[in-house]
């Protein structure tokens, strides 16, 4: 059984095609990047994995079973868990509360109106565990938005496994980070156990094949390049790609 | 048949006033983001400053549709500049802060023009019937009627044919893309804001012909324009609009033929719509 | 680290949860003692004020926590009064017990209802939605000859519930104590509300609904939840409210009754458990000495002063109070653990 299996996936807007005919597998444990240039699809590619969007046509299946109409809220309970690219924590709520309010998601006790947060002292230790271990403990009561952005950053990666979820679906997780900040990170991905599968869109090419052990290249919303990172870093399609953007940055123009 | 004419001017003539007040309020919804409660306050202070004008000082009727326009263009103007521009990405406050003119406007009106008559009042040139066809029809609505063609084949040119309406709906779709095309977006809002105004203001005038003028009549007509606009579909002329007549109709002919549903039919059509396609008929953001 | 020092670390010592709830008792003691040596006729407003800090409340957890803006929220306040009135008009039953069951019960079958459609859209559409159910049901019990006493518009003379104790008789003070321990109940239930998992997930919902899905939350369930709990309180309020002013008319479900909680609201400061509660004390007697003086010119100053808030007074009073409570307890309270 793969851990997802992505069939013929197609995603439109009004005129513009985001994706499509995109197809693929990942299997469990396995750790996949994607790569391609801005606008090539990755994050529209993640909103419907996640069910923040529905397909226009094509089925998702999520450790065999086929999710393409379920909730994003479901697909927690699944076992996805995702972090987005910008920032997207409650900047106006403590770490405390951030916290807590992530380990409630898949529990069925945040139905629970009338006994206080406080009662559920696993949860509360589980979030002290957490909180410890990226060195936040001291500022559970400050407001998310008084943190530093890698802090925030930090804070937000560290949630995503807090749900002790099958399926990470990291959105640039570095975006923004000094480079200790994302060898942190890249760290932190690679001590992952197997029991976790992991896909992640990134642009920093150092976090992308530091962790990736298969890479898949988005471009206009269908795959160019799917393999070893080695073979990637090889191919001229994909030099091509990036060789255009770079050009383009500079002065020269590119046909 | 005469009965059903009757109806059918009654019905599209206030169908015309509803598009009136419905277009500033869903152009205003569309491209800033907040419902602009107090737009029906704004069609009353035009109701009320055109009675002055048409009926206490016994000026032309049409120079009160003006200045009831001017009156509600400025304070829509006030509103929009000391007080909304100051509340700066927060929607709730804005809307909530609309909310309180109601209460302002409403009672500044009682105070000025007193509370408890219904002032009811026409262009004199439009009193009495004329014959078309053989049949006879109220001149007035034929006027509102012919007035709001007017309107809406001017507001949809500006909608589509010319730059200004093109940065609008630019702004409705994506703020950030329009104002990082050099497009000065504050601008665009007062602009819009003050025309939503000032047609808000003028319709109190020209739709006192149907509905006068009283003390509540803001909440009235600003139930009736946000129903126009559920049903017609936020965002552009055209849903005022064909949701405009459509209310305007379905109440008009609901009271006829079911005087005991009265009030509520024009509720059924806003759940209707709720139920099957809550962006509206003809809505362009869902 | 073991479960109980975990939890030893978050329970503080019962000297700081005494300190901490002080302001409450504090609360709670005035309420009790103050307005018993106070003439009648501003105990009366003392009980107008519970009725309208509990209305205040229950908006508070649809606006203030789960962030949705609602207009025409009278319509349950309303719809649970006309049911209890009604329920006295035609069929003479003014047991407590009934009357109260039954106004909830309406509350909830009016909310229930208005809420499936109103969350079927989102943001202005909601309010817009909103409103126009509360103008709705003020539409209907304006034509509804059933709804009113004959020859006016409402139900009038509504006498005082009937606890079903022989021998007992209402005044003014013992009246006011009724609404007090119906209002410190419901108060105690939205504190605890407030603070349990589904408080904090709305409060989540409120600040990122996106994200709050990502995490496992069925989003339109809350939100449909506390549509309806808020929905509730605002029937025991209006319940209280028939009780305490003994006519109810088709004002009562209008855009100017559901004013009402918005402003004290915003004055008293939004999604905090006091806010709600100094709202309605502040304009319940500010509309009191007003009425003394310039009674026509009220709802314009009512106006003003709402815009004035809006615009300066973010946060609203209690978290003035709130900061003013900070530094006395960094300066005389101990530190915490």
């Amino acid at each position: 059984m793969e851990a997802l299996k992505v069939k013929d996936l197609t995603k439109d807007f009004g005129g513009v095609h985001a994706l499509s005919d995109v197809s693929f597998s990942v299997e469990i444990g396995e750790r996949l990047g994607i790569i391609g240039p801005n606008g090539a699809g990755k994050t529209t590619l993640f909103n419907l994995i996640n069910g923040q969007l529905p397909p226009t046509s094509g089925r998702i299946y999520f450790f065999g079973q086929d999710i393409t109409t379920m909730p994003t809220h479901s697909r927690a309970h699944l076992g996805q868990s995702r972090s987005f690219q910008i920032t997207s924590l409650f900047l106006n709520l403590t770490v405390l509360d951030n916290t807590l309010i992530t380990l409630h998601g898949i529990k069925p006790s945040r139905f629970q109106m009338l006994r206080p947060t406080t009662a559920y002292a696993n949860l509360f230790a589980k979030a002290q565990g957490i909180l410890t271990s990226i060195a936040l403990w001291e500022q559970r009561d400050e407001l998310v938005k008084n943190l530093s952005y890698g802090e925030q950053r930090k804070l937000e990666i560290a949630l995503t496994l807090a749900l002790e979820p099958k399926m990470l679906l990291l959105d640039e997780p570095s975006s923004g980070l000094t480079s200790a900040e994302s060898a942190e990170i890249t760290d932190m991905l690679k001590k992952l156990g197997r029991d976790i599968t992991v896909l992640l869109v990134a642009h920093d090419m150092d976090l992308v094949f530091g962790v990736a052990e298969r890479i898949m290249v988005l471009h206009y919303g269908k795959i160019i390049a799917n393999g070893k990172p080695e073979d990637i870093r090889a191919d001229p399609r994909v030099k091509e790609i990036y060789m255009g953007m770079e050009k383009n940055a500079g002065t020269t123009k590119v046909t | 048949m005469e009965l059903v004419l009757a109806s059918l001017t009654n019905g599209i003539s206030f169908g015309m006033v509803l598009f009136l007040i419905a277009s500033g309020l869903s152009i205003v919804m569309g491209l800033m983001g907040i419902v602009n409660l107090a737009h029906g306050a704004l069609y009353m202070v035009g109701a009320y400053v055109g009675w002055t004008i048409a009926v206490q000082l016994k000026l032309n009727f049409w120079l009160g549709v003006f200045v009831g326009g001017i009156a509600g263009a400025l304070a829509g103007l006030l509103i929009e500049r000391a007080f909304i521009r100051r509340l700066y990405k927060q929607p709730n406050e804005q809307v909530l802060l609309t909310f309180g003119f109601v209460y302002i406007l409403s009672n500044l009106i009682i105070w000025i023009w007193g509370g408890h008559r219904r002032l009811q009042f026409t262009a004199p040139a439009l009193y009495g019937s004329m014959d078309v066809a053989g049949m006879p029809f109220a001149k007035d609505r034929l006027a509102i009627i012919g007035i709001g063609i007017i309107i809406a084949v001017i507001l949809w040119w500006l909608q589509e044919k010319t730059r200004f309406g093109a940065i609008v709906r630019a702004g409705m779709d994506n703020k950030e893309m329009t104002t990082g095309l050099g497009i000065n977006l504050e601008l665009v809002f007062t602009i819009v804001f003050f025309l939503a105004a000032f047609i808000a203001g003028a319709a109190g005038v020209i739709g006192a012909q149907l509905l006068g003028a009283y003390s509540w009549l803001g909440t009235d007509i600003l139930l009736w324009a946000l129903i126009v606009v559920v049903v017609g579909g936020l965002g552009s002329v055209q849903g005022a609009l064909l949701g405009g007549i459509a209310i305007g109709l379905i109440d008009t002919f609901g009271k006829a033929l079911f005087p005991q549903l009265a009030m509520f039919t024009i509720y059924l059509a806003m759940i209707v719509i709720l139920l099957a396609k809550p962006s509206g008929l003809l809505g362009r953001k869902a | 680290m073991t479960t109980n020092k975990i939890i030893e670390a978050i329970r503080q010592p019962w000297q700081l949860q005494l300190i901490r709830f002080s302001p409450y008792i504090a609360g709670a003691l005035i309420l009790v003692m103050l307005p018993a040596v106070m003439p009648s006729y501003v105990q009366t407003v003392w009980t107008r004020f519970l009725v309208f800090a509990l209305f205040a409340s229950s908006y508070d957890l649809i606006y203030g926590h789960a962030g949705l803006l609602s207009l025409g929220h009278a319509a349950y306040f309303g719809a649970a009064g006309y049911a209890v009135a009604a329920l006295i008009l035609h069929y003479n039953v003014d047991s407590l017990w009934i009357s109260l069951s039954l106004g909830i019960l309406i509350a909830v079958l009016v909310s229930a209802g208005f809420g499936f459609l109103a969350l079927r859209v989102s943001g202005m559409y909601f309010l817009l939605v909103t409103f126009a159910f509360g103008e709705a049901l003020y539409a209907f019990t304006w034509n509804m000859p059933w709804l009113s006493t004959p020859g006016m518009q409402g139900i009038a003379g509504l006498p005082r519930p009937s606890l079903g104790i022989p021998g007992f008789s209402w005044n003014t003070l013992n009246f006011y104590y009724f609404i007090l321990i119906i209002f410190l109940i419901c108060f105690f239930l939205v504190y605890r509300i407030m603070n349990s998992p589904f408080g904090h997930a709305l409060r989540g919902i409120r600040e990122g609904e996106s994200r709050m899905r990502a995490l496992g939350y069925n989003t339109w369930l809350y939100k449909y939840i506390a549509f309806i709990t808020t929905g509730a309180f605002a029937g025991v309020a209006g319940t209280l409210f028939i009780y305490y002013n003994r006519f109810i008319s088709p004002t009562h479900v209008s855009v100017t009754t559901s004013f009402m909680p918005m402003i004290m609201v915003i004055i008293g400061g939004s999604g905090t458990l006091l806010g709600p509660v100094i709202g309605a004390l502040v304009i319940v007697f500010t509309e009191y000495f007003a009425s003394l003086f310039t009674p026509e010119r009220w709802p314009l100053i009512l106006g003003a002063v709402f815009v004035a808030a809006i615009m300066y007074a973010r946060g609203g009073i209690s978290i003035h109070l709130s900061r003013l409570w900070k530094r006395l307890n960094n300066r005389y309270g101990s530190i915490k653990s």
